[in-house]
């Protein structure tokens, strides 16, 4: 491939004073430096732990993924709709292969056969509540498949993050995500009915809530996720938001004012010639102007909002207690690449969507590094071996709670 | 064995599947099976049966995993293609991944999917639309009537009829006459709307036929109309689009398309407002030019047997489309009635047909 290292070189930094042990690392290991804050040890006797960086690289490249994208689209269009969950999966397979930390790439393992059942359930009852919701002898069943969908929304998510970590998998060992469904009514239903009720106000504290939920259950092999994020960069993320908005619509909105109020000044204020034609005419220009700025107004501090939680979710993640993630990219960059991708998609009608999702990918990976003050390759495998019966029928509907 | 080594060999690295360490290894890879060769370790030999290929990926390691956990990486793609090839392992996908790595497929790949859009879209859409619509039973027409009124009425875009009730008499039994006519079991019903009920926003002149026969007509249409024949020529055209059920197909198809765009793009919230703003397409998203000139030969059937002639749809149309296209209108840029001199052309050549 043009223009790639060769990833496998990438990773001879090992730290020479790595602890040598072999002892697998995670919770339940009694290994000799479990933490990075046991590096002060009340004893003093340990020193402070070697703290090596490891860069993630994104090798993905706009091209190649093009074409994979294309290909795969065509085949859904010609299989009307049933390649889908094939093309799903190897978009995705395409992003984890060439996502590599310390010479090792990460995998998207899940099967495209079980995700074809959930996408036809998924797909029958959307089809069912879209076509009953028009019609008033049947509209109980769009309103129950509503309520069914807003009460296991929670459960869904849950299975969601679990198909997505099981099938993750990174240096041969498996992610796993063990959250109870009760606390993702917790983070996913209290929250978000408390975000609602309260008009927003405790909105931050839902991303809080399941921003943590996420990562407190998540587990590479035996080695347990942990976040150690707080809920003030929550309220400090949304108050930046706001503030974004209020500026910027004052800003525009203050000049429009002053144009219209020119505008009636130019016309010398008569009502009786004015000419009402005309002023309709820009009225509705101006409505439609003012709708069309809020709207992209809206989704760039929702983009900022998504950029700078993720950034602070990775300056915040911890797993097993010896590795850190770190984040330095820019969620304003993060913003601007948003949208001119959106631009430039929309511009091409969606051929430039390979592009942009690898030029975001890029960005966004470019500026992520793991640091760890012990070698990655002593992450033990969990010792509850693949997923249980009941955990794999769960998962069928998998997959679609983060999408929504 | 004889020549047990000179069987193809991949440099790469193996994970045991119970630590994250990676040791490198070489695999040889063996018509019955492969054997993996550790640094420091017994040679492990598995069976090709339990040896999974994961599907190849542009620029990234293949990938063989074991049964008890354990993988097997390699950058070596050519050889591992060869194995796989030889075992009848990941046919299609193996197929798939040929096509991505070629710019002619990637080309053709934009051609076929673009051609099939528009295909599916232009004709098999609109063709399944209809079928949809003829099939659709008669008690859900109802209620896209009355959805699309509360919308219409919430919105301002009509209000109370200014007419006497002496002229609004009238209209309705030149209606009644029109939609015993058009017959078909509908919940027909003639609703005179003053169309500027908010000043110079509106509808304005107009007239349009809702799913289960609900015929709206406003009064600035009324007011244009220079003989009743003008607007009877009008409702036996509405009435047309009742009986084809052009208004439910057009529903259909929006529903379609919605439904295509949350496929290609996954996004299920924008189909779920689309959706919620059918009442709104009903009205105002025009209907095809080939809908509109099947309810042009209905309105020239009635009027051919009532008057004799077409003249009157033909006048009012010619005069609409002034009125609209004048400098005292807004230019309507959704003008739900496209190509007002062929339709004209068609109604004088189905009066000169009946001679």
């Amino acid at each position: 491939m043009a223009g790639m290292s060769d990833p496998v070189s990438l990773s001879k930094d090992r730290p020479a004073a790595a602890p040598d042990s072999g002892t697998p690392l995670g919770r339940h290991a009694a290994a000799p430096a479990t933490g990075i804050h046991s590096g002060h040890a009340a004893d003093g006797t340990q020193a402070a732990p070697v703290v090596t960086t490891y860069p993630v690289s994104f090798t993905g490249s706009a091209g190649e993924y093009f074409r994979l994208w294309i290909v795969n689209a065509a085949l859904t269009v010609v299989t009307l709709g049933l390649y889908l969950p094939w093309a799903r999966v190897r978009n995705r397979q395409y992003f984890y292969g060439h996502t590599w930390v310390d010479g090792h790439n990460f995998e998207y393992r899940a099967d495209p056969r079980r995700l074809l059942r959930s996408y036809l359930l998924v797909g029958a009852l959307f089809l069912a509540y879209v076509l009953t919701s028009e019609s008033e002898s049947l509209g109980w069943v769009s309103v129950l498949i509503a309520l069914l969908f807003l009460g296991l929304y929670p459960w869904l998510v849950a299975q969601s993050m679990r198909f997505q970590a099981v099938n993750t998998v990174h240096r041969g060992l498996r992610f796993h995500f063990d959250g109870r469904v009760r606390d993702a009514y917790v983070a996913y239903g209290a929250a978000n009915v408390a975000a609602a009720v309260s008009g927003g106000l405790a909105l931050p504290w839902a991303w809080f809530m399941q921003r943590r939920y996420q990562l407190d259950h998540l587990r590479y092999g035996s080695a347990r996720g942990l976040f150690r994020g707080d809920v003030a960069p929550m309220y400090l993320i949304a108050l930046t938001a706001l503030g974004v908005m209020a500026g910027a619509g004052l800003l525009l909105g203050v000049p429009a004012v002053v144009a219209v109020v020119a505008w009636m000044a130019a016309q010398g204020f008569e009502l009786d010639s004015l000419n009402w034609m005309g002023a309709g005419l820009f009225g509705v220009f101006f409505v439609a102007a003012a709708y069309v700025i809020l709207l992209v107004l809206q989704g760039v501090v929702w983009q900022y909002v998504r950029a700078a939680t993720m950034r602070y979710v990775l300056n915040s993640a911890e797993l097993g207690g010896v590795v850190r993630t770190g984040a330095t990219f820019n969620p304003w960059r993060v913003v601007w690449i948003s949208v001119s991708n959106g631009v430039a998609q929309l511009l091409t009608l969606g051929l430039a969507t390979p592009w942009a999702d690898i030029r975001r990918s890029r960005y966004l990976l470019q500026g992520v590094t793991v640091r760890a003050i012990a070698p990655l390759d002593e992450f033990a495998g969990s010792a509850g071996g693949p997923e249980s019966a009941l955990g794999e029928a769960a998962t069928e509907l998998l997959d679609i709670g983060l999408g929504f | 064995m004889p020549g047990g080594d000179s069987w193809p060999e991949v440099p790469g690295v193996f994970f045991d599947g119970r630590s994250s360490r990676d040791h490198p290894a070489t695999l040889h890879l063996e018509p019955d099976g492969v054997r993996l060769r550790l640094a420091g370790r017994a040679d492990h030999h598995w069976r090709a049966a339990d040896v999974t290929v994961d599907p190849a990926l542009p620029g990234v390691r293949r990938a063989l995993s074991f049964p008890d956990g354990s993988r097997f990486e390699t950058a070596e793609h050519a050889t591992v293609r060869a194995w796989e090839t030889r075992h009848g392992r990941n046919r299609l996908l193996g197929g798939v991944a040929r096509l991505e790595a070629s710019w002619g497929a990637a080309l053709g790949a934009v051609a076929v999917t673009g051609a099939l859009l528009w295909g599916f879209v232009t004709f098999g859409l609109p063709a399944l639309a209809r079928q949809a619509a003829a099939v659709t039973p008669q008690g859900v027409l109802a209620s896209f009537d009355r959805e699309a009124m509360r919308v219409l009425e919430g919105q301002d875009l009509i209000g109370p009829s200014g007419l006497s009730a002496a002229r609004q008499a009238q209209l309705q039994a030149a209606f009644r006459d029109v939609s015993g006519w058009a017959g078909g079991g509908y919940g027909y019903r003639l609703l005179l709307r003053d169309g500027e009920p908010a000043g110079g926003v509106g509808m304005g002149a107009n007239a349009f036929a809702l799913p289960n026969g609900t015929v709206v007509m406003t009064d600035q249409l009324v007011a244009l109309a220079r003989s009743d024949r003008e607007l009877i020529g009008v409702l036996a055209h509405e009435a047309g689009h009742v009986t084809q059920r052009h208004g439910l197909a057009s529903v259909y198809q929006a529903l379609g398309l919605s439904l295509i765009v949350t496929a290609l793009t996954g996004d299920v919230v924008s189909a779920s407002t689309f959706a919620a703003a059918v009442p709104v397409a009903l009205v105002q998203g025009g209907y095809s030019r080939a809908a509109e000139t099947q309810s042009d030969a209905v309105a020239a059937r009635y009027l051919l047997e009532r008057y004799g002639t077409t003249r009157p749809l033909q006048t009012i149309l010619a005069r609409l489309e002034s009125a609209e296209g004048g400098a005292d209108g807004l230019p309507d840029l959704l003008s739900t009635h496209p190509g007002t001199a062929a339709r004209i052309e068609h109604l004088r050549q189905l009066e000169d047909a009946a001679r």
